[in-house]
This record gives structure tokens, sequence and C-alpha cells, in this order.
């Protein structure tokens, strides 16, 4: 029998703190990776995925309308535009005789745009039919007027260098300032004139497992008298003061203007805003939607890396080898966190790519717009997608510490993960969207990338909900962990 | 540094309940260095709890359970202060010998060199790579002890660690624990039998239900249960059995010609016997077995525990 040395003799010096926490972290790595069910589970991750790509891909392909760009811009830019160019300073003044009711934000007003070009900065002064006199630029910025402010009424803006400033009036005579904004950059000449717009009208309908939306064009018609452009200082206007057509309504054929002794009436349809593209499915999310099953392989993974130690016992050996049990999980979180994160991460951009490639050899649909790993909402989305999967198994580590039986625990993560999306058909919105918002599943909202109607909770938000549910469980875990017999 | 680390485990007023049942009750005892210390008790007597309770694993309602003075869940690297073997069956069926012995070396810092090193110091290299659910009994316990020397720890535990093995075995790791011993380290072994220990134990730790019955060492408990015994071989074996038990003697024949005789000295036995012209051709002093011992021992307990439950 080959003799071992002297107790005590040749040892190893003691090491820092931080040191013997990465022993930890190596020794679960071993742990994780030496059991070949684990290692199968993690790929199943990347192999459920992609036949989730292969299955919904091909069907996908199909429901994409013809010519429906991938990837649309950030705003929208739609009205009926009566404009002339004004030479620098100046201001546009003209009273809104009457407005359609076409839609409580449907808009009538006066607006000084940096270029006829879809996109290109302004700011506008116009009156509502529900919601008085605003003030608005940049797509988003919103300002409110005096209130009660409502056809027939005065509206003014002047541009004075960089600066446009917006003036109301019931009666031409006392004028109040509603707004003023720095439009950085602002050209020496730019497009002043009237403009009408009015937003789609929205009916949707929800059934379990389906929503039809129905969007309907509204036409904004509105009349203007009292229009007058003047320059400062007298310089002539390059345009002979005659006034000209734009329009990029959202239906053209509902856009148009007359004009007759200086009453004009302009009619336009759609809306200058952030572009909320509210019914559009979301194809970087569908695409990544096989995350939803290979959760399920990691949740169990997560539950098992603890329960099988509690259920033969080697618990016992682990924490007769490492004392500290705080640290223990808290390698165990790492290491599971780190390999779930990195096999969410390949499942999610093969995902991303085969279904981006699969939807061009299916989609009869020529020149679909190319939608890039590189574009940071849809890098939010994969990677984010990731974290979710990570997030997914460290919850079901702690909540299998906490509870100890694989078969309790993995319900417990993967039921309040699944039932609110089953559920939120069914529901009225605003009680589907808490549920999403309270629940772990609202990790899920990291894989949008577009703000639909029935959005629930921003991208980053959503997985931070899921991470403090994991953060939380961690903690209880840790307390029990320590204070129960192993 | 460990160098100077002295070697006992010190257990004192350990109490450690489970809802209403009290699993060990006041118990004290040290293992000293140098020594195999058994640790015996019938099933259920509370000797796991105790382990437990030495690796910081249960925390006792009261008392203290110390390693080389410090308590278990102070210690950093633990493996190098005490190896323990619980339960060999504690091992991930998918994960290889190997594997398992390389988590738990990673965990404390040591090489990996020292894996291969623990299996061939047990018997198991030529099983290294075999996944613990394809292993016997035997080889799990084997690995469970490997796992317990990965440390070179000067303290050892050892729960019921013949579970299992084959004769070859159990005489293999009678002298490994030996050997462990002679090395100057502290080895403790639970065992529910006391044959088990036969031969190998400097030291024996009884409890029974918990409580301490016997803290003693092997030489003096047998000793002890050896006192006042006799026996003698003579060709006149009836009419002596009649004769001594008459005199106040206990009697019980052994085989064919041999008495063993209580309660009378030796001296007027022989007397006795040469009184009544029967020839005594062999004196001697009767040598009890542990296990003997230990049924004494275990007896005297059991009758104060009857008398304990009536006066109650």
């Amino acid at each position: 029998m080959p003799t071992m040395t002297k107790p005590g003799a040749d040892r190893q010096p003691e090491t820092d703190g931080r040191d013997r926490f990465g022993r930890l972290v190596r020794a679960e790595w071993t742990k994780l990776r030496t059991v070949p069910r684990w290692l199968m589970a993690l790929a199943a991750v990347i192999g459920l995925a992609l036949l989730v790509v292969l299955i919904e891909s091909d069907q996908a392909g199909n429901e994409v309308e013809e010519g429906e760009p991938l990837e649309e811009p950030e705003f929208r830019d739609e009205l009926h535009f009566v404009h002339q160019p004004l030479s620098g300073d100046g201001s546009i003044t003209a009273r809104v005789v009457s407005q359609e009711d076409s839609h409580e934000w449907a808009k009538a007003g006066v607006i000084v745009k940096e270029r006829l070009e879809v996109g290109a900065p302004y700011a506008a002064l116009l009156v509502t039919p529900d919601h008085g006199v605003r003030m608005q630029w940049g797509f988003e910025h919103d300002v409110a007027g005096s209130g009660g402010g409502a056809a027939p009424w005065w509206l003014r803006l002047t541009r004075s260098g960089d600066v446009v400033t917006g003036y109301e009036s019931a009666d031409a005579t006392n004028w109040q300032q509603v707004g003023e904004v720095d439009l950085d950059g602002l050209p020496s000449t730019v497009e002043v004139g009237l403009f009408v717009a009015s937003p789609d009208v929205v009916t949707i309908a929800r059934q379990y497992g389906s929503n039809s939306v129905n969007e309907a064009a509204t036409r904004g018609e509105a009349v203007f008298d009292n229009v007058s452009v003047e320059a400062d200082g007298g310089s002539p206007s390059p345009g002979n003061g005659e006034w000209n057509d734009y329009d990029t309504s959202v239906e053209p054929d509902l856009g148009g203007s007359t004009e007759s002794d200086g009453v004009f009436t302009l009619m336009g349809a759609g809306d200058i805003a952030r572009n909320v593209r509210p019914f559009g499915d979301d194809l970087v999310e569908l695409s990544l939607s096989g995350a939803r099953v290979g959760m399920l392989a990691v949740a169990a993974l997560g539950a098992l890396f603890i329960t099988a130690e509690f259920r033969r016992g080697m618990i016992r050996t682990t924490f007769a080898a490492s004392p500290r049990r705080g640290r223990v999980l808290a390698a165990k979180a790492i290491v599971l966190g780190g390999a779930t994160f990195s096999v969410g991460l390949i499942a999610s951009v093969v995902s991303f790519l085969g279904w981006q490639a699969n939807l061009r050899r299916t989609s009869r649909t020529p020149g679909l717009p190319e939608l890039s790993l590189a574009n940071p909402t849809v890098l939010r989305a994969v990677v984010g997608t990731a974290v979710l999967v990570a997030l997914v198994a460290v919850l079901s580590l702690a909540i299998a510490t906490i509870v100890r039986h694989t078969a309790v625990a993995i319900p417990l993560v993967i039921l309040p993960l699944l039932v609110p999306s089953i559920l939120s058909g069914g529901l009225p919105l605003p009680v589907a969207n808490w549920l999403t918002r309270l629940t772990p599943a609202a990790g899920f909202a990291v894989q949008q990338t577009v703000t639909r109607y029935d959005t629930a909770i921003a991208p980053l938000v959503g997985l931070g909900v899921l991470a403090a549910y994991a953060a939380v469980a961690l903690g209880v875990a840790t307390m029990l962990l320590r204070r129960r017999d192993a | 540094m460990v160098a100077a680390m002295d070697a006992t485990i010190e257990v004192q007023g350990v109490r450690k309940r489970y809802g209403p049942t009290v699993a060990v009750d006041d118990l004290s005892f040290t293992v000293r260095g140098g020594q195999v210390t058994g640790f015996v008790g019938p099933n259920g007597a509370g000797k796991s709890t105790t382990l437990r309770v030495i690796l910081g694993l249960d925390a006792p309602d009261e008392g203290t359970a110390l390693v080389g003075g410090r308590p278990y869940r102070s210690l950093r690297t633990p493996l190098l202060h005490v190896g323990a073997l619980l339960d060999a069956t504690a091992v991930h069926p998918g994960r290889r010998a190997r594997d398992h012995l390389l988590w738990m070396a990673q965990s404390n810092g040591l090489p990996g060199g020292r894996v291969e090193e623990v299996l061939e110091l047990v018997g198991l290299a030529s099983a290294a790579r075999r996944r613990a659910g394809g292993l016997s009994l035997g080889m799990l316990q084997r690995l469970g002890i490997a796992g317990a020397v990965l440390g070179d720890a000067p303290m050892l535990l050892f729960d019921e660690p013949v579970n299992g093995l084959d004769p070859d075995g159990i005489r293999w790791i009678r002298g490994f624990l030996r050997t462990l011993a002679d090395e100057g380290r502290a080895v403790l072994v639970s065992s529910h039998l006391m044959s088990e220990l036969e031969d190998t134990a400097d030291h024996l730790v009884v409890i029974g239900r918990g409580r301490l019955i016997a803290d003693t060492s092997v030489r003096d408990l047998l000793a002890a249960a050896s006192k006042d015994q006799i026996q003698v071989r003579t060709p006149g074996r009836s009419e002596a059995m009649t004769l001594l038990a008459n005199a106040g003697a206990t009697v019980t024949a052994g085989d064919r010609e041999t008495l063993t005789i209580s309660g009378l000295p030796a001296e007027r036995v022989v007397a006795l016997l040469g009184e009544h012209g029967l020839p005594v051709m062999e004196v001697t002093q009767h040598r009890a077995s542990l296990e003997e011992a230990y049924m004494e021992l275990t007896r005297d307990a059991l009758d104060y525990e009857a008398v304990a439950l009536e006066e109650a």
C-alpha cells in the first residue's frame, strides 16, 4: 500500500479570498461539464431554437405582405403641406377658421420645416378637435397651449436664427407664447406654410390566440384665412409669395388643397409623430421565439444543478469542501448563468440569421430590406435573449434551492413565465399588460424591437423585472441555505 | 500554516434535536491523533448526526464540535484539515470517478495530479474514467475514501466505510485505517458492528440513543470484560460444573473439556477441583472478544434504559 505524506507536511499556503472564490467557480464548472445529460440540456437550447426557426419562419414568410418593409423609420411624417420658402428671420401667421372632427388628434396649423423631405426637422403650431392648441417638434415633443383653443383660432410661428417661437391668439390682438424651440443648424431658407394631418383610426378585436386589428385612414380637413408670411427687414420672398403643395398623406388621394380669395382649404391623412407601429409583427421577436422552448431545458438544468446534490446527499460533500454556503450558491449561479448565456447567445444569433435567411428564401416578396445584427435594436433583442435565458436558469437554480425538489421547482419557474402570454389574449388589455409587467414573463419584453399597441413594458425594464425576481430568489435561497442543516 | 495544527477532534456537550426526536444528547468525547477511534452504536444511535455536526453540516442545538481547535465552518480549505466519507453513494451517477474527485480538489485549490494519486492509493486507478453510476458499492466506498484522503488531512472521519466491501476490501480498509493512524492522524470510524473494528480500533466511543455509553481504550475494555473469568480444561466436566455451581460460581460449558467460570477466583477453583480428585489440565485467563465486551456494555445500557423507563 502506498503511504501518504505525514500530516501537516508540505502544505500549500492559504491564499486570499478572491482566489478561493475562483476555485469554487472552477469546481462548479467541473461539476456542470462532467454530467453528459446536463451538456445535452445545454445543446438542446440551441437545437430547439433552430427547430422553431425552421417551423415558424416558413409560415411567417407567407404572412409578410408584399412590399412591407422589415425595417421602418422611427417616425411618421405624413401631412398635406401648402408652403413657400422663407429666407432669414420672419414669421407665418394664419387663422384656422374651422377644422373637421376627423380624429381627436387631427392637426391643422402652421409649420416651419427645414426642407421638403420626410423626416426633416420642423416646428409646428396646431389646433386639435379635442386637445386644444399644441406646439410640436422633433416627432416627439409636445407642448400644450393655453387650453380652450379651438378653431376659429389665430396661430403664429416666428423664426429668429435657430429659434422658432409659437404664439396663439383668439382675436389677433392679444398674442400669447405657446412654446419655443431651438432647431439646431436651421438653414437660412426654410419652408413655411399651412398643414393638415389626421391619424388612423384603429379598432382591435381580441380573442384567445389572435387579435384582429383594423386600421383605417381618416381624412382631416381644415379651412384657413388671413394667411401671411413676413420676412424681417422686408427681404423679398424667394418664391415670390407663390404657394405650392407638398403631400405625404398616408393615402395620397386623401391629400389636397384649394384656395380662393386667400381662403385655403387643406385635406390630409396621417400623422406627424413618433412611429409606434402598433400592429405590425415584430419580425425580430418572432425569430427569437425559440427561446421560449429552449427556456424549458434551461429551467430544468438550473433546478437539477442543485437538486441533484440534495437528492443524493452530495450537497454534504460540497459543503464539507466549502463551508461558506453563500459563496457556493454564488459560484453555481455564475457558472450556470455563464454557460446558459453562452448557449443562449449562440441560439439567438443562429435563430436570427437562420430566420432571416429562411424568410428571404420562402417569401416571394422581392427587396425585403436586410435586418442586421449591427442594428442596435436588433442587437439588444438578440443579446437580451441570451441574458433572458441565463436569468431563467439562475431563477430556477434559486427556486430549486428554496424548495429542494425538481418536480416542485420547475413548474414554479415555468408557469409564471408562460401563463401570462397564454392568458393575456383573453384578458382586457390593461389587465393583460399588468400581468406581464408583474410576473417574470416581463423578461420576454427584451425581445421586442417595435412598440406595439399591446406592448406592456419597455425591453430593458422587462428584463430588469426578471432580474429582480432572480435576485430576490437568490437572496432567499442563500439565507435558507445558511440556516438549514445540510 | 497547518503544519503545527493539532490533530484532535473534540465534541463537547453536543445536543441535536430533529423535531421531537433527540438524535444526540449531551455527547462529549475526544478523538486523538495516532489512533483509530471506533464510533460504535446501533443504527439510529446518532453516529451520523454527530459526524454531520463535526463537519459543520448540521448546527447543534447545544454544545460545540471543534476540529484542531477550530469550528469546522471557520476552515477556509477544510479538505486540508479534515477528510470525510459520509455516504459513498452520494455521487452523481453520470459523473466519472475522476471528475468527482476533480471538483473536490479544485474547490480546495489542490492540484489535479492529486486526484490520480488518491485513485492509485485506493486501488481505483483502472476505474478512474468509469461513471459513478456503473461502480459497485465496494468501488464507491473506495471512491469515497479517496475523497476523504484527497487533502492529505490530519483528521479523518469515515461513516460505515466497511459497508459493501468484500472480504478482500475489508482487510484492505483495516490496514489502510491503521496506516493512516500510524502516520499520526486522528481517525474516527463509525460502525454499527463492533466486530468490524476488531484488530483495528485503539479506542472506542460507544453511543446508544444519542447518549455516550463508553469512552474507553480497547485494551481497558477487553480487560474489564475478561476480568474474573477463567477457563479450565478438565476431563470430569459434568462433576466439575455441579461442584463449582454449588460453590457459587457461574459456569458455562465450552467445547468438549473446557469450562468458563466466573464468580470464583482461580486459586479457589483449582483447590476445589483438587479436593474432589478432578484433574485440572489447563487454567487460563479468558480473553473476551470485542463483540462480547460490547454486548456486555450495551446490555448494561439497555438495562439502565429499562430501569429508567420503569421509574419514569
